[in-house]
């Protein structure tokens, strides 16, 4: 080992008796951390394909309308919980004080707590970490959520309350 | 002439640049997360390709590494 320098002539009797190759030991370390490193890119960019194609699934999944039972006769500063579009989906709807019916998912877009009506204040609440949303465009107003919930696109048939879509 | 000085050099090299772009491509998985649940799933397949881009990168540089082990070898056993 030419460059190695526990191999070399000069270096002391007890470090030619007991080498140890500093050098070539970090090169093979590193070589595999590389290596290690390079396993760790490949996992994450199946993790981001894996993102894309729970993004294509979701976007082809068209949500039918379902009758929210209840939902014409709330009255003004009520709320109503029913979910949509699916069974785990749980969803708000909310009359304000103007009579405009209006309604979300009950997901708080921070870290998936479940937002609940204030009547008072014409919000809606996330009591995980005090985060507010307003009650007619489901923005965030104060605390952590930064993105809006979610709304539920109503129509109303025959006197009956149809949830006929989500846009996010 | 290969020495093990150049490798353990171009080894070091070689991890920052990979860890440089592992770190990137953490941030677009987390990025890729935050786009899915805001709904904005038009920058998801961008996202996914330009990671895939970056292991490429990272997979090219690994095996201009294995291949200076090689040579550095075939040095050591002359
Ligand atoms: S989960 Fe709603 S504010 Fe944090």
């Amino acid at each position: 080992m030419a460059d190695d320098p526990d191999s070399n002539e000069q270096a002391p009797r007890w470090r030619r008796d007991f080498p140890i190759g500093w050098e070539s030991d970090h090169y093979v370390s590193r070589r595999e951390l590389a290596k290690f490193l390079t396993l760790g890119s490949a996992l994450l960019v199946g993790a981001s394909f894996a993102i894309a194609l729970v993004g294509k699934l979701r976007r082809a999944v068209p949500a039918s309308a379902a009758r929210i039972p209840g939902g014409a006769a709330l009255g003004i500063g009520e709320s109503l919980l029913f979910r949509y579009p699916t069974d785990e989906d749980p969803c708000i709807l909310v009359r304000d004080h103007e009579g405009q019916l209006n309604a979300y998912s009950q997901v708080c877009t921070h870290l998936s707590c479940a937002v609940v009506y204030r009547p008072g204040e014409e919000t809606l609440f996330c009591p995980c970490h005090h985060g507010y949303f307003s009650c007619g465009e489901g923005l965030p107003t104060a605390g952590p959520p930064t993105r809006r919930l979610p709304r539920i696109q109503l129509e109303e048939r025959a006197g009956e309350l149809f949830a006929v879509g989500v846009k996010v | 002439m290969e020495t093990r000085r150049q490798g353990l050099s171009l080894m070091t090299a070689l991890c920052l640049l990979i860890g440089t772009l592992l770190v990137i491509q953490l941030w677009l998985v987390a990025a890729s997360l935050d786009a899915l649940y805001a709904g904005d799933v038009g920058v998801l397949v961008p996202a996914a390709l330009v990671s895939l881009g970056m292991f490429a990168v990272n997979g090219f540089l690994l095996w201009y590494g294995a291949d200076f082990d090689r040579r550095l070898k075939r040095v050591r056993r002359r």
